[in-house]
């Protein structure tokens, strides 16, 4: 308690340089290689510049002891909708969803608010960092990338426009049998889905629509490669170029087989990046995947089966029977609300281990994996000399719910831990 | 469009046509007799006067001007019954109740209930499928108001007369009640509201009746209860239909029907063939729908659908057979199918599943008579009943059979030709 | 086919047999009420028969080593809607006529994973869309049998009601402009103040029929004549609630409502037995205790809506501090299945023991339900309803394995792995089967 204390000094008070720092003492988990038992990080102006047994401190440098505890990297969120949406059920504290289904020129960052209170009460469970998505329908605008620290969406910004976010089009059947309360006799026997030519021509329509919206990008590109007088400057068309050049991948959200089949199809008609996003049916297409060495952002582990006759841990094994293809996968929480919020992240990850994957697997698949898929594994995702020292302090496992994060550092400044939980906490407790 | 006006002309000339004899006397000569009630007669005669079986049994003599007919190599059944039917039944029979009204705010204003409806006085004589089904060997269907709640009485008709009231062969013969909802507009908008509107009124009832007992005693010095038709309606028939399709509705409809003291019919019944000792030992008759649970036309070929739902279509056609070897009385009923055909395709299907051909019959003719509580009037070729049967060249089943007489109330008819075989298994088109 | 076999082929749990004795060796046993035991724990006749560092096994007894694993009492969960075909009668603003033993599913496959995650007991709730809801009850998650015989024998039926944002959402318009409302598509209540006049306008109702009933029992005692008041079915759950023969479940989430709601109860007469959610309990932990009302809480569920801003996941630590017995629900058939995990952050946010936090799925909910007495620990004498894990409950790392309601087993996750492969295979045969009869019938015009 007393050493809780003795690290949570608000960040004030630690003067000039508080991004400069030995932490000594502490069991790392570096993820890049093996854990150094008693080891120390040594941290300058936000970097890591030393990870090992025997650091001695630089003069002036401040030494932070971790004896007893436990060094990880920050923990990213691969997926979620932090920052952009408050109470779920108050439409305008909501900035997720923009109207239109071509929306490529629409960046996440823009709207992410750096007072929401899921940002404090987040990086209280050791998460740095997450990826924030803008949804909708089709082209639903740029991921960013954030750190959950920072006076302005600027400094919170790690990478303003990550990916860009295709909800790709389905078949809308609706599987759900007719009501028993309709006055048929035969309830089982009239589920009255959508029929399924009807949306079976509508989602060839839209895909149609798709393609030609990358085509027309494509087409666009060439034109202002070739200049003109006539050329004129199209925002939708300009967002899409990263992505056709391979700079930035498209984070394609697919969930049924048949959805993640047609992402595939998808990218391999366009040639372009995909990361794969929520796919609790990915399990399917292991070697489609494989072959095509496409990365996955899993969706919530605790999640119920999509099917009646699933397996009841369908969810929780989905993790391992990546890993163990060896398909390259990262872990999101993607609602913002409720118990999936992104705080739970650490619980989502150590569901699939109760069920198969291995521990560290399950780490990584949090920070570094993450880190690599998002494109910023040169600054992110591992204690190693050369990253931001985005570092997490527990007094145990951070996949274990009883484990209390201690200290919590982004690109090395020590982050207030408190939030309006905390305070209210304090507050009522004292309640006579 | 001219063919069309064509049928239309020779159905009308067949319709007249076909009244060919008066309410007559006729002898059903040398024919194979499926009386249902007693063994099958090999080699018969059916004595026909007056619109009732008069004799039946080997050497019978003609009654005097009868119309002999000669039945060799043909059979006899009792005429069909669809025991649960719409047929003869305008298609608006429902409507009614709180149209237009306010949303309900309780079971107080009577929700989705037209109780006093009576099948009876709605029957239209030249709905069209009156004729498809005689034409079928269907004698008689058990009619019922539908789309509320409480929808209303039931009646047991003839399927030929020239006016609705000759038609009718019982009237107020239960009560067929549905659990569906408001829609959102007022009460009951959830199953849990219908279960929970249906126990009310029949605690209404049962205080109704109570009161009513009381105040015709003493009529002064005590509150006079209000006139309710809904409970009104409710107290005409005795017997109540309700839905069970699935093994849990028809554990939730006895039930219902137990706490209430319901004497119950359920209808849907496909998932029987798991509850039949439940059935049994509460002693509730069930309707088969002949409509058998399918997967939905145009469904997603990617939809996985349950073990459960895969199960409940495999085995619907065994509910009959299942119920039969438990002695669970069962009668078929046509859930909106309407062309006979079809129907004894689905009876086929029921028979290839386990269930023995007579027991197939009886569920068509003298089992849901019996469940009406007009078994002594119709439903078995017996001296005294009425005299509704069906002559055919073959086995019912046998879909090469062709009906050659249906005999409604003693009138003769002979089914128009079949559609010719381009068109197999639809009837006339609606 | 009989019904037997037709259960026997689509059950996920294992076939029903007799009851042999089962003893689990070498565990750790986490009895809840009465500390560790590392030992064995015998379960006999539906009961718990004993419990120590040495117990002899009866003859014929199943034999199961639980060396490296732990045993702890069967989940109960509070606050369900698993195994209904309808939670809500929203179109009246009391629905207390409405009961959940009507529409119990005993098929859900929710029940199966339920059980799979350790629930033993779930509370079945009817929804929150009236100040006033319909009748609830207790259920045991005996997968495979039918709704009677999963009822909790004894338990006290209860009633939902709920206050706050739901119940007052068909009061307001949609939209919260435009258009103005057509008053006859809007069911009071709108505002905080109509749920409390629903409630008291409900209650004085229900006097007023408790009444009219006592008025017809003294006529006719004294011989005189009366027609007996005809029966309301709305009324006479509350007329429960007033003769404490009916528990009152009551969801609601900001403090102003909680008070509101102890006051109205205090004012007529009667116990809220839970406050369900009550997100913002903690503020109001004091008056709570006073009554002796329970809280049935998530761990750390927030700002899904407005009324749950102020939600902390310290609110389950605040008021075991403070006295009121405590449980953590799920109201929700994905966290039912992980209620173990629930309860370990109230470990972290608060600082309970480990005891505490078992205590919060387990004794606390039973004594909640008046239950206690039957379940919620590992008592000799008491229900076996029993857990065996593979590692400690509130370790996010471990999963049940075997899970037994009144000593017999429901669930077993080698059995419900290696019955896979037939599953699949039977459910094959049966898309083919329909498929190819399909097929010919396909060609009819």
């Amino acid at each position: 308690m007393k050493l809780w204390l003795l690290l949570s000094i608000p960040a004030a008070m630690l003067a000039a340089g508080e991004d400069s720092f030995l932490l000594r003492g502490g069991t790392v988990h570096t993820l890049s290689g093996a854990q150094i038992d008693n080891g120390s990080v040594l941290v300058r102006d936000g970097k890591i510049i030393g990870v090992g047994k025997d650091i001695a401190a630089p003069k002036g440098v401040k030494v932070i002891d971790a004896r007893g505890l436990q060094v990880y990297p920050g923990l990213i969120d691969a997926a979620t909708e932090i920052g952009l949406v408050e109470v779920n059920s108050v439409r305008e504290t909501s900035d997720t969803t923009e109207i239109g289904r071509f929306n490529p020129q629409l960046v996440a960052l823009t709207a992410v608010n750096p007072s929401s209170e899921h940002i404090a009460v987040t990086r209280a469970n050791g998460i740095t960092t997450a990826a924030t998505l803008p949804q909708g329908q089709l082209i639903s605008g740029q991921v960013s990338l954030i750190h959950l620290e920072g006076w302005t969406t600027e400094e919170m910004g790690v990478s303003r426009t990550a990916g860009l976010h295709l909800r790709i089009p389905f078949i809308r059947t609706s599987a759900r049998p007719a009501p028993f309360d309709e006055s048929s006799t035969s309830p089982s026997g009239a589920a009255a889905p959508n029929a399924f030519t009807e949306a079976r021509r509508t989602f060839d329509r839209e895909m149609a629509e798709l393609n030609e919206f990358f085509d027309s990008a494509r087409r666009y590109r060439e034109a202002k490669a070739a200049g003109g007088t006539d050329f004129r400057t199209d925002l939708k068309m300009e967002a899409m170029i990263p992505v056709l050049e391979g700079k930035e991948p498209v984070l394609v959200t697919a969930i049924r087989e048949r959805e993640i089949r047609d992402a595939l199809i998808f990218a391999d008609r366009q040639k372009i990046r995909i990361v794969l996003c929520e796919a609790p049916e990915a399990y399917k297409l292991i070697q489609e995947i494989k072959t095509r060495d496409i990365p996955v952002i899993l969706g919530p582990t605790l999640a119920l089966p999509l099917n009646e006759d699933d397996p009841y841990d369908r969810s929780y094994t989905t993790p391992a029977d990546l890993q163990k293809a060896g398909i390259r996968f990262a872990m999101g929480t993607f609602a913002g609300t409720a118990n999936l919020s992104s705080r739970n992240l650490p619980y989502q990850a150590a569901q699939a281990v109760a069920f198969g994957l291995p521990h560290d697997e399950a780490l990584k698949a949090i920070t570094k994996n993450a880190a690599e898929i998002w494109g910023v594994s040169d600054r992110l995702g591992t204690i190693e000399e050369g990253k931001w020292a985005d570092l997490l302090v527990t007094d145990g496992d951070p996949l274990e719910a009883k484990t209390q994060v201690r200290q919590l550092f982004i690109k090395g400044k020590p982050v207030d831990l408190d939030n309006k939980q905390k305070r209210l906490y304090e507050k009522y407790s004292a309640r006579p | 469009m001219r063919r069309t006006v064509c049928r239309l002309a020779l159905l009308a000339m067949a319709v007249n046509g076909m009244r060919a004899q008066a309410p007559g006397r006729y002898l059903l000569r040398d024919a194979r007799i499926v009386r249902v009630s007693g063994p099958v007669l090999e080699r018969g005669s059916v004595v026909i006067r007056n619109g009732l079986i008069e004799a039946v049994g080997a050497n019978l003599t003609p009654p005097p001007g009868a119309w002999v007919i000669d039945c060799n190599g043909l059979t006899v059944y009792p005429g069909l019954i669809d025991a649960l039917s719409t047929w003869g039944l305008p298609s608006q029979s429902g409507a009614g109740g709180r149209n237009g009204a306010s949303p309900a705010a309780g079971p107080e204003d009577r929700p989705l209930t037209v109780s006093w409806v009576k099948a009876a006085d709605q029957i239209a004589p030249s709905e069209r499928a009156i004729q498809t089904a005689r034409d079928g060997g269907y004698t008689t269907a058990v009619v019922f108001p539908r789309g509320n709640i409480f929808s209303g009485q039931g009646a047991v008709i003839n399927m030929a007369g020239e006016r609705a009231g000759q038609m009718v062969v019982a009237d107020s013969v239960g009560q067929f009640l549905t659990l569906r909802t408001s829609g959102g507009r007022g009460y009951p908008a959830s199953l849990l509201g219908s279960i929970a509107y249906v126990r009310q009124i029949y605690l209404d009832a049962e205080h109704y009746k109570t009161a009513k007992a009381i105040y015709e005693k003493h009529q002064e010095g005590l509150p006079r209860p209000a006139y309710d038709r809904a409970l009104e309606g409710v107290l005409d028939s005795s017997l109540v239909l309700l839905p069970a399709e699935t093994a849990i509705e028809i554990e939730r409809m006895t039930a219902l029907a137990s706490e209430l003291k319901l004497k119950a019919v359920l209808y849907g019944g496909h998932e029987a063939w798991r509850e039949t000792e439940l059935l049994q030992q509460s002693h509730t008759p069930v309707l088969v729908s002949l409509k058998y649970p399918e997967r939905a036309r145009d469904a997603d070929p990617a939809l996985d659908e349950p073990v459960r739902v895969l199960r409940l279509r495999e085995n619907a056609p065994a509910a009959p057979g299942a119920l039969a070897k438990a002695g669970v009385p069962f009668a078929f009923y046509s859930d909106g199918v309407n062309n006979p055909r079809d129907l004894m395709r689905a009876v086929k299907k029921a028979i290839d599943a386990g269930l023995a051909p007579a027991d197939a019959i009886r569920a068509l003719t003298l089992t849901p008579a019996e469940i009406y509580g007009i078994g002594k009037r119709i439903g078995s070729i017996d001296p005294g009943k009425i005299a509704n049967l069906v002559v055919t060249d073959g086995d019912l089943f046998n879909p090469e059979t062709k009906i050659k007489y249906t005999f409604v109330d003693g009138n003769k008819f002979e089914p128009l030709p079949e559609e010719p075989p381009a068109r197999p298994g639809r009837g006339p088109s609606r | 086919m009989n019904k037997l076999t037709w259960l026997a082929l689509v059950s996920l749990a294992p076939a029903i047999g007799a009851d042999a004795p089962v003893i689990i060796q070498n565990a750790t046993i986490l009895t809840v009420t009465n500390g560790t035991v590392r030992g064995s724990i015998l379960l006999q006749n539906g009961k718990i028969a004993a419990i120590g560092e040495r117990v002899t096994a009866p003859e014929g007894a199943t034999v199961i080593d639980g060396a490296g694993k732990y045993v702890m009492p069967g989940i109960i969960d509070c606050h369900s809607h698993i195994m209904a075909d309808a939670i809500n009668e929203g179109a009246v603003s009391v629905s207390s006529m409405v009961a959940m033993t009507d529409v119990l599913n005993p098929e859900d496959i929710a029940i199966y994973r339920a059980l799979a995650g350790g629930v033993t007991t779930a509370n079945i709730l009817h929804g929150s869309a009236n100040p006033i809801g319909g009748k609830t009850l207790v259920m045991k998650l005996r997968w495979g049998r039918n709704a009677e015989e999963m009822k909790f024998a004894g338990a006290m039926p209860g009633i939902k009601f709920a206050l706050g944002e739901n119940p007052k959402r068909r009061g307001n318009a949609p939209g919260g402009g435009g258009a103005p409302p057509n008053p006859a598509n809007l069911r009071y209540p709108a505002t905080r103040m109509g749920v409390e006049d629903v409630i008291r306008e409900a209650f004085t109702q229900a006097k007023a029929y408790q009444a009219s009933w006592e008025d017809y029992r003294a006529k006719t005692t004294r011989g005189e004549l009366a027609i007996p008041p005809a029966r309301d079915l709305k009324l006479e759950p509350l007329v429960e609630v007033l003769e404490g023969k009916r528990l009152v479940h009551a969801h609601c989430y900001r403090q102003d409502e909680i008070l509101m709601l102890l006051h109205a109860a205090d004012e007529f007469g009667f116990k809220i037995r839970t406050l369900q959610h009550a997100l913002e309990a903690y503020k109001v932990a004091k008056e709570i205790a006073d009554r002796g009302t329970g809280v049935s809480t998530f761990a750390d569920w927030w700002d899904y809506k407005m009324e749950a801003e102020d939600a902390i996941p310290y609110n389950a630590a605040i008021l075991t501090r403070k006295g009121v017995v405590v449980s953590i629900n799920s109201d929700d058939p994905e966290l039912i299945r992980h209620l173990d995990k629930e309860a370990a952050k109230a470990v972290r946010y608060g600082g309970l023991s480990e005891t505490e936090a078992l205590s919060l799925i387990t004794i606390n909910p039973a004594k909640q339900l008046l239950i206690d007495k039957q379940v919620g620990s590992l008592e000799v004498g008491k229900d076996a309803d029993v857990l065996l894990y593979d590692g400690h409950p509130l370790s996010n790392f471990s999963k049940v394995l075997k899970v037994w309601i009144d000593g017999r087993e429901y669930f077993d996750r080698d059995q419900d792995l290696a019955g896979r492969p037939q599953k699949q295979s039977e459910k094959k045969d049966l898309v083919d089967k329909a498929a190819a009869e399909q097929r010919p019938a396909r060609q009819t015009p």
